[in-house]
């Protein structure tokens, strides 16, 4: 079972939160640039203004409607705040800027028994965090729990048991259809759900082909789509003082190797790696030193770290003695990602490769690691023919 | 192997340790060398997996025309390093020996400790095999050897070592197969081309077959493509 919640789109939420004042009027939030409406408030879309519509013919339609531009940080932060407080309900969650948030029900049986309560929690939760109160609809897919969302009304949960009974007699617009499918079906006289499950599945496909099927099989509630896991981001960082200030470089290689080890504690506790290893230098009365590097796969491991950012530190000539040395580590995820290079280690040994050829002629130079190239259209002297280039890619 | 049969070398091993009969087939993994001869010659049917191999001789015994062969053969199965501290790897007479250029890696380091740090890295990235054609003066070489061999015996990778000069004892000490070639005389096609080289090779050590075997073979040059 997935809960579908239906607040106000983002941006306008952002703006509410802003100014608790726009709190039940019409509200237009729109793009300054494109001069086209982004979202509006249900005041506003109750007279006529509908997303994607220009600014200009949405103030025909609600003549009194405030505009204001999109506060994108604002908007960040309201998703950023939604995903946090349904993560601690249910781990399976994922929200959308038009203001639906999905929470996957599966699993959750014993943490919550009383499928009740966690919906009264879920409603009470998101109201003490945002201005506004959600509808919540229950469905056994993605496509049939919006539906339901759409009819529920604030406070009224509304649960489908029986998809068939329930899309029977909604509109046919419910569907995601483009504009030609949109002209077909009104071509048709396919008003409803009901009209378009009535036509065979085979003839349906001969009319649209193969890949409006997905058209029919939302009709019959069929919708394989499975909600994309939000994760919250984990911030890993260690960082140690150094009193009298450091001077000597060959002292900063030991201190960062123990600063790696502990991040690699860190990281295999939480069964995590790491994709991006960021080394800040606080110097005596200079601007700080920063020195960050990426990898193409979640490290895991203290002297995975340690081995990646040592060249980097060889080159480091700091302009004064070292105060501070403070090691992070960014775009965490989880460790498996490795994992498959274990199972097929061809794909492991590729990417290994490329890795670890790129780090050498980087802390060196790139003509350190060289591959033959022929060239095919050269003089038959061998010196023409055969030209050794810096490897670029992995073998 | 019958099940009596392994229950009496089973207990020949608790008794005797080393001592105790043992199978005939190769215990560790090898790789060709390209030459049947030589395969031969070492006892276990190539160079070692996970272990140091010493080609030794003097200019123009061959020895690194035999390196170049295992070089081309195991850059056809995967990715192989050339470690060329004299920079002087001939990119047509690999190719006439039928190397991959796509998975050969050629490294030319400046200093010895460069080239031995590209090699470290690269076989435990998962070189299947690495070669170090390392010059005649090759001063801090020992040091940086039983790190390499570290790195090599967990990746599993072949090391293989072609020296000029006399070699140290630390490097002796390392490698678990010596082969020390000689050339004998030069041979020709009939239309006075050189078809190659006669070479005489000897095992003085190995510690995964018997020691001291000798052979002689053509030493065949590739006609150009």
């Amino acid at each position: 079972m997935i809960a579908c919640v239906r607040l106000p789109a983002l941006p306008v939420l952002a703006a509410v939160r802003q100014d608790p004042g726009l709190r039940g009027r019409p509200l237009v939030v729109g793009e300054n640039a494109g001069r086209t409406v982004i979202a509006a408030s249900i005041q506003a879309r109750s007279r006529g203004v509908v997303p994607g519509m220009s600014l200009t013919h949405a103030e025909q339609c609600c003549p009194d409607a405030i505009v204001q531009p999109v506060d994108q940080v604002g908007t960040a932060r309201v998703r950023q705040l939604l995903l946090r407080t349904l993560y601690r309900l249910t781990p399976e969650v994922e929200v959308s800027d038009a203001g639906y948030a999905f929470i996957d029900l599966r699993g959750s049986t014993w943490r919550w028994p009383d499928r009740d309560v966690l919906l009264e929690t879920i409603d009470g939760r998101i109201r003490a965090l945002l201005p506004a109160r959600p509808a919540l609809g229950l469905g056994a897919t993605l496509f049939v729990s919006r539906l339901a969302a759409d009819r529920a009304q604030p406070g009224a949960p509304r649960l489908v048991d029986d998809p068939a009974s329930f899309l029977e007699p909604l509109p046919i617009s419910c569907l995601p259809l483009d504009d030609e499918q949109r002209e077909y079906v009104e071509l048709l006289g396919l008003r409803t759900l009901g009209d378009l499950r009535r036509i065979p599945r085979v003839a349906f496909r001969r009319q649209f082909g193969l890949r409006a099927l997905r058209l029919h099989d939302l009709a019959w509630g069929i919708d394989p789509r499975v909600i994309p896991p939000w994760r919250p981001p984990s911030r890993i960082e260690e960082s140690t003082p150094l009193d009298p200030p450091l001077e000597d470089m060959e002292a900063l290689q030991f201190v960062v190797r123990s600063l790696a080890d502990r991040v690699g504690e860190l990281l295999a506790a939480g069964g995590l790696g790491a994709r991006e290893i960021v080394i800040r230098l606080d110097l005596d009365g200079s601007p700080p030193h920063r020195e960050s590097v990426r990898y193409a796969y979640p490290l895991t491991t203290g002297q995975d770290l340690f081995d990646r950012i040592r060249g980097r530190l060889k080159r480091v000539r700091p302009a004064a003695p070292l105060e501070r040395i403070t090691l992070s580590v960014r775009h965490v995820e989880p460790a498996y990602v490795r994992q498959p290079g274990l199972l097929l280690r061809r794909d492991g040994l590729v990417e290994m490769l490329a890795d670890a050829i790129g780090r050498l002629q980087e802390e060196s130079r790139p003509e350190l690691i060289q591959r033959v190239m022929v060239i095919a259209d050269a003089t038959p002297v061998p010196d023409r023919r055969y030209r050794l280039r810096p490897v670029t890619d992995s073998p | 192997m019958p099940d009596r049969l392994q229950q009496a070398l089973t207990v020949l091993e608790t008794r005797f340790g080393s001592a105790a009969p043992r199978p005939a087939e190769p215990r560790h993994a090898v790789r060709s060398s390209g030459i049947p001869e030589l395969d031969a010659l070492t006892g276990i049917g190539g160079w070692p997996v996970g272990r140091l191999s010493l080609l030794a001789g003097e200019n123009g015994s061959g020895k690194r025309t035999i390196a170049q062969r295992h070089v081309a053969l195991a850059s056809q199965e995967g990715a192989t390093v050339y470690v060329d501290f004299r920079a002087r790897l001939d990119p047509e007479f690999m190719h006439r020996l039928g190397a991959c250029f796509e998975r050969l890696l050629i490294v030319r380091p400046k200093t010895i400790k460069e080239g031995m740090e590209a090699a470290r890295v690269l076989a435990r990235a998962g070189a299947g095999s690495v070669c170090l054609d390392v010059p005649r003066d090759a001063k801090g070489l020992d040091a940086e050897l039983p790190h390499l061999l570290h790195r090599a015996q967990d990746a599993e990778c072949s090391l293989l070592l072609v020296h000029d000069a006399e070699v140290e004892d630390v490097i002796r000490y390392y490698a678990s197969v010596i082969v020390r070639v000689e050339r004998r005389r030069w041979a020709f096609h009939a239309d006075g081309d050189l078809a190659g080289i006669e070479v005489e090779a000897a095992v003085l050590k190995n510690r995964m077959a018997t020691p001291g075997r000798r052979a002689r073979w053509l030493l065949e040059y590739p006609r150009p493509r």
